[in-house]
């Protein structure tokens, strides 16, 4: 190559570089449109929520359109989408966490590990709609009735490879050296893992769990087939069961410019929630990272 | 993306044999219960893992059963999506309606039929559509953030995209319908056929379209709605940007530097160092795509709301469309007769297994390309 | 098959330790979406009244029908008559009870901008545009029937439900009787396969993707146009005349009806019936029950069941002009009432009507 390059004409050489700026132009093009897009987009969900958002939304139920008071609020959904989340956590929180814990250190000397861990980078990415028939298939047709556990199941089916894969990348961060010391002042190794591995990572864990849950809490589709919807307060998770995101969607896709305005307000809440779970990831992780920094050093 | 094949640690390390040594001593009767007890716990919730992927495949087959059986093959080349039975007229060798001795046209009935490719096309298309208009531009947008854009920007920006990848699909669904579709309709797709029109096979293709309606051919300007395939790409590939945005931009950090000290020191330009660049990373980029494009492929709520709702195959970009995700969205809630709901089962199959691919494909491209990374 | 069940078992088994019953004091209901504006109004009122909770979510006729089948809801809406395989999936006729709750007009929503004054329709044009044969606005048959209105150079686009839908069911046997030619390559049901256009879900995802859709025509019922505040058009009848629908024009659809009813099934197609003033494409609203109410939790959730529905075809009749729905008549009434008293649960009679 240098001997190749030193021939290269100065005319050659200019239009190289002629070329690589109008390239290295394209990328900050590309970027400023992409910035741009999502600039629009957000302003536009912002903007529209905070118009429609009021004190209303958190208090009041569904009201018919014509009738006075219409269209009410929120509140039953907003209520069921967080008791979703907290059935749909117990059941997957655990077991995603038992997976991880065992991805992380049990499965080396194992045949289960690989597949184990291809099949839950995989069944991330199955698209939800199939999990909500699936939770129709085995809980809506047997049990007689739409029902809130079937959607709270649909959920942890999504949440629980999340977690299991976040759980063991966050375990395998934890030095070597602190299960060697562990193991070698005597302890077992259920004793390790629960007393010193665990601890260690535990602000790494739970970032795992609320990305895991700020992906469940914007999900629709597994719902529509198993939660149904309710326009109803509903605290029975055997009934029919209301959530944010069906009601956002049944609202926007209707003709009522007030209940299209309620959705705005819905969608709002539910980006913040997005958002703030986000950003406090964000804000653990790096923290974690300049510690482990600091402790290398 | 792991690299565990390439990492130190592992749990069971091979630690100095001292260490071994002690621990098999320290391990007694009774601890060794205990570990058993944790263990086969964490055991269960892996084998869980595995359990979700054959339950999934199970009862979706043996819900589709019906529909297999009935259709076979034939169910992912049909074009006829059609719930109701219909009665029509007999027509004899010839072409001639049959009448009946009194006098009235004897009729027969045709069963409801279920073909897939309607949807299939739907899918595959929209989802092409939308890598094309997602793939440059993450591109660019991962190469800016890694080799142009000033660290404490880079930083920001990173998380902003994190977190667009993050809001729930039925945002952007919404946004598409109140504002994309709108402006679509009232001023982009009329623009469009302004400006293209003139080309007699770009008009043929995208805004007239030749039907055979009830035995007629009959030539007709598309209306243009703004509810269609290409709506239905463009949100697509406004939701699948960040994600591949952010992985290609992992996988192009994974470069090691000497790679491009190297190229840069031989007296490469910018534009030749980052193709090398991508050349050098091909496989975790296609990974990052095939991501996307799973992603794109298996996407519901957006899609259902501004893609028209039509299961018909129609090659306009500016006809209405439907996509599985959103037939299923649509009709299976309500689908009352048995084989209705067995072929809707089967078209989830087919979208499982068609995302199962493309995921599989992405793992090991990309798992593959940071371990290559990794090594050097 | 067999592996099925076990699977399902051993999943609802582990899934469900504690109280898999719907709450006793909340009733369900599920259907068609063209009565969800009344029958939401109708539980919301008889929740102040009473006190008891009822929920009624709109996934359309198809939806409701297949809900009573499978038994995941106690109560459905339907505005298409019970499917007859949905009834052998139901263990028969004599199982269930049918009664109407209101009548109400399907009417044919545009989205014009400029155009005043409603247009004039016949059924066999609006079959045309459905099947693709009439494209544009200014097509010369629609030109012909609105003499003094000038109608844009604008692509028609039909827009019509993705879903099982009872509006579908009377809209589609509507349009078959009007032209051979759509029978049999259309046909009529919950569900059809559409050769142009567009789909929304629902009579709100119809109203709202014709508002959306400058050059949209869509079909839906009465209310979710009148609400939303868009045109629609007249429609001719059987004797020539064109009619605005109403619930006036309705009710005298209905009026014929009583002739068709006995026992505890009553659905009747009103459809395309005949008188000077009669809108010709009207329907009743079902509401449909199993006739022994043993798929409920226990004896006082069926009384409030049976109590709601007999609050509903009577007191509640008043809500229904309030929003453009066409009253029972009193005939009709009738035999609802005779219906509603064969309801019982468990073998036991319930109080009904008293």
């Amino acid at each position: 190559m240098p001997a190749t390059r030193r021939h290269i004409s100065p005319h050659y050489q200019r239009y190289l570089n002629a070329k690589s700026t109008v390239f290295q132009g394209l990328c900050v093009v590309f970027a400023a449109i992409v910035l741009a897009v999502f600039a629009f987009v957000a302003f536009y969900l912002f903007s529209q929520g905070i118009h429609h958002i009021g004190l209303a939304f958190f208090t009041e139920m569904p009201i018919p359109p014509g009738m006075a008071g219409a269209p009410g609020g929120m509140a039953n959904a907003l209520l069921g989408t967080l008791i979703l989340i907290a059935l749909a956590g117990v059941v997957g929180i655990p077991l995603g966490m038992l997976a991880g814990i065992y991805l992380a250190e049990y499965s080396s000397n194992s045949w289960l590990g690989a597949p184990v861990r291809f099949i839950s980078d995989v069944l991330a990415g199955v698209p939800s709609i199939v999990v909500g028939i699936l939770g129709y298939e085995l809980l809506v047709v047997p049990m007689g009735h739409y029902n809130g556990y079937a959607g709270a199941a649909a959920l942890a089916f999504i949440m629980i490879p999340i977690v299991a894969r976040t759980t063991e990348e966050m375990l395998r961060l934890v030095p070597h050296s602190y299960r060697e010391a562990s193991i070698a002042l005597g302890a077992s190794k259920t004793r390790t893992i629960l007393k010193v591995v665990i601890p260690a990572a535990t602000g790494s864990l739970v970032t795992g769990v609320m990305l895991a849950i700020a992906r469940i809490a914007g999900e629709t589709a597994p719902l529509l087939f198993t939660a149904l919807g309710s326009r109803l307060l509903t605290l029975n998770p055997a009934n029919p069961f209301p959530s944010l995101t069906v009601q956002v969607f049944n609202y926007a896709t209707g003709p009522y410019k007030d209940e299209q305005d309620l959705a705005w307000a819905g969608m709002l809440i539910l980006i913040a929630i997005v958002f703030v779970l986000n950003l406090t990831v964000r804000f653990t992780t790096s923290r974690m990272q300049r510690e482990r920094r600091g402790r290398a050093r | 993306m792991s690299s565990e094949s390439s990492q130190p640690i592992s749990p069971e390390p091979n630690s100095p044999p001292s260490g071994e040594g002690i621990r098999r001593s320290l391990r007694t009767k009774r601890r060794f219960n205990v570990d058993a007890v944790l263990a086969g716990f964490t055991r269960l919730g892996a084998l869980c893992i595995i359990g979700m992927l054959v339950a999934l495949l199970a009862v979706l087959t043996i819900a589709a059963w019906p529909s297999i059986t009935q259709y076979k093959a034939r169910f992912l080349t049909s074009s006829q999506w059609r719930a109701n039975s219909r009665e029509v007229s007999v027509r004899d060798a010839a072409g001639h309606i049959v009448f009946d001795s009194d006098g009235e046209m004897t009729t027969k009935t045709v069963p409801p039929e279920f073909g897939a490719w309607p949807v299939i096309y739907g899918t595959t298309v929209s989802s092409i559509l939308a890598l094309l208009f997602a793939v440059p531009l993450s591109f660019g947008t991962a190469l800016f953030l890694v080799r142009l854009c000033p660290r404490i920007i880079a930083g920001t920006v990173s998380f902003l995209i994190e977190f667009l990848a993050a809001i729930p699909s039925i945002a952007y669904g919404m946004w598409a319908l109140f504002v994309l579709a709108p402006l679509l309709q009232h001023y982009v797709e009329p623009g469009l056929r302004h400006a293209l029109s003139w080309m007699p096979w770009i008009n043929r293709w995208l805004f007239v379209e030749t039907q055979t309606v009830v035995g007629r051919t009959v030539s007709q300007e598309i209306p243009l709605t703004g509810n269609d395939m290409f709506c239905g790409g463009l949100v697509l590939a406004i939701m699948i940007l960040p994600i591949i945005t952010a992985i290609s931009r992992d996988v192009l950090k994974g470069v090691p530097r000497e790679q491009l000290e190297g190229t840069s020191a031989l007296g490469a330009t910018w534009w030749q160092s980052s193709r090398e660049m991508l050349r050098y990373s091909r496989s975790g980029l296609f990974g990052a795509v095939m991501l996307g494009l799973a992603r794109a492929a298996g996407e519901t709520m957006a899609v259902t709301m501004v893609c028209g709702n039509n299961t018909q195959v129609r090659f306009s970009l500016f006809a209405p469309t439907q996509t599985m995700s959103s037939l299923l969205a649509n009709e299976f809630a309500e689908a009352n007769s048995d084989i209705h709901r067995a072929a809707l089962a089967e078209v989830a199959l087919i979208l499982l297994v068609m995302s199962l691919l493309f995921n599989i494909i992405a793992r090991w491209l990309v798992v593959d390309s940071s371990a290559h990374a990794a090594a050097h | 098959m067999k592996l099925f069940s076990v699977l399902k078992m051993a999943v609802v088994a582990m899934a469900l330790p504690a109280t898999t019953a719907m709450a006793a004091d909340r009733l369900q209901g599920a259907g068609a979406t063209f009565p969800q504006p009344y029958y939401q109004r109708l539980v919301a009122e008889y929740q102040k009244l009473t006190g008891a909770t009822i929920d009624y979510q709109g996934i359309g006729s198809g939806g409701g029908q297949k809900g009573i089948a499978e038994k995941t809801v106690h109560f459905a809406g339907s505005d298409a008559p019970m499917d007859r395989k949905v009834i052998a999936k139901c263990g028969g006729a004599e199982n269930l009870v049918e009664v109407p709750s209101c009548a109400g007009g399907i009417v044919a929503i545009y989205n014009l901008p400029g155009i005043k004054q409603a247009l004039r329709f016949t059924g066999p044009v609006l079959a045309e545009i459905y099947m693709g044969k009439i494209r544009r606005w200014n097509d010369q048959k629609l030109v012909e029937l609105n003499p003094g209105v000038e109608l844009p150079d604008q692509a028609i686009t039909a827009v019509w439900r993705t879903d099982g839908s009872g509006t579908n069911f009377v809209w589609t046997n509507y349009l078959c009787t009007q032209i051979a030619e759509f029978k049999s390559s259309i046909g009529a049901g919950l569900k059809v396969q559409w050769p142009v256009g567009l789909g929304g879900k629902g009579n709100p995802g119809v109203t709202h993707t014709v508002q959306q859709t400058v050059g949209g025509i869509g079909y839906v019922e009465q209310t979710y146009a009148d609400q939303n505040h868009l045109a629609y058009g007249l429609v001719q009848n059987k004797e020539g005349n064109f009619v605005k629908a109403t619930p006036k024009s309705v009710s005298l659809a209905g009026a014929g009806a009583v002739d068709q009813m006995h026992g505890q099934m009553i659905p009747a197609n009103i459809w395309h019936q005949a008188g000077k003033d009669t809108y010709p494409i009207a329907s009743f609203t079902y509401l449909i029950v199993y006739k022994d109410l043993n798929n409920l939790p226990d004896k006082e959730a069926a009384q409030t069941l049976v109590n709601f529905l007999w609050w509903a075809t009577h007191d509640g009749q008043k809500l229904a002009a309030k929003l453009d729905y066409a009253p029972l008549a009193p005939a009709v009434q009738k035999k609802v009432e005779e219906a509603l008293k064969t309801i019982t649960y468990k073998g036991e009679a319930l109080k009904i009507g008293e």
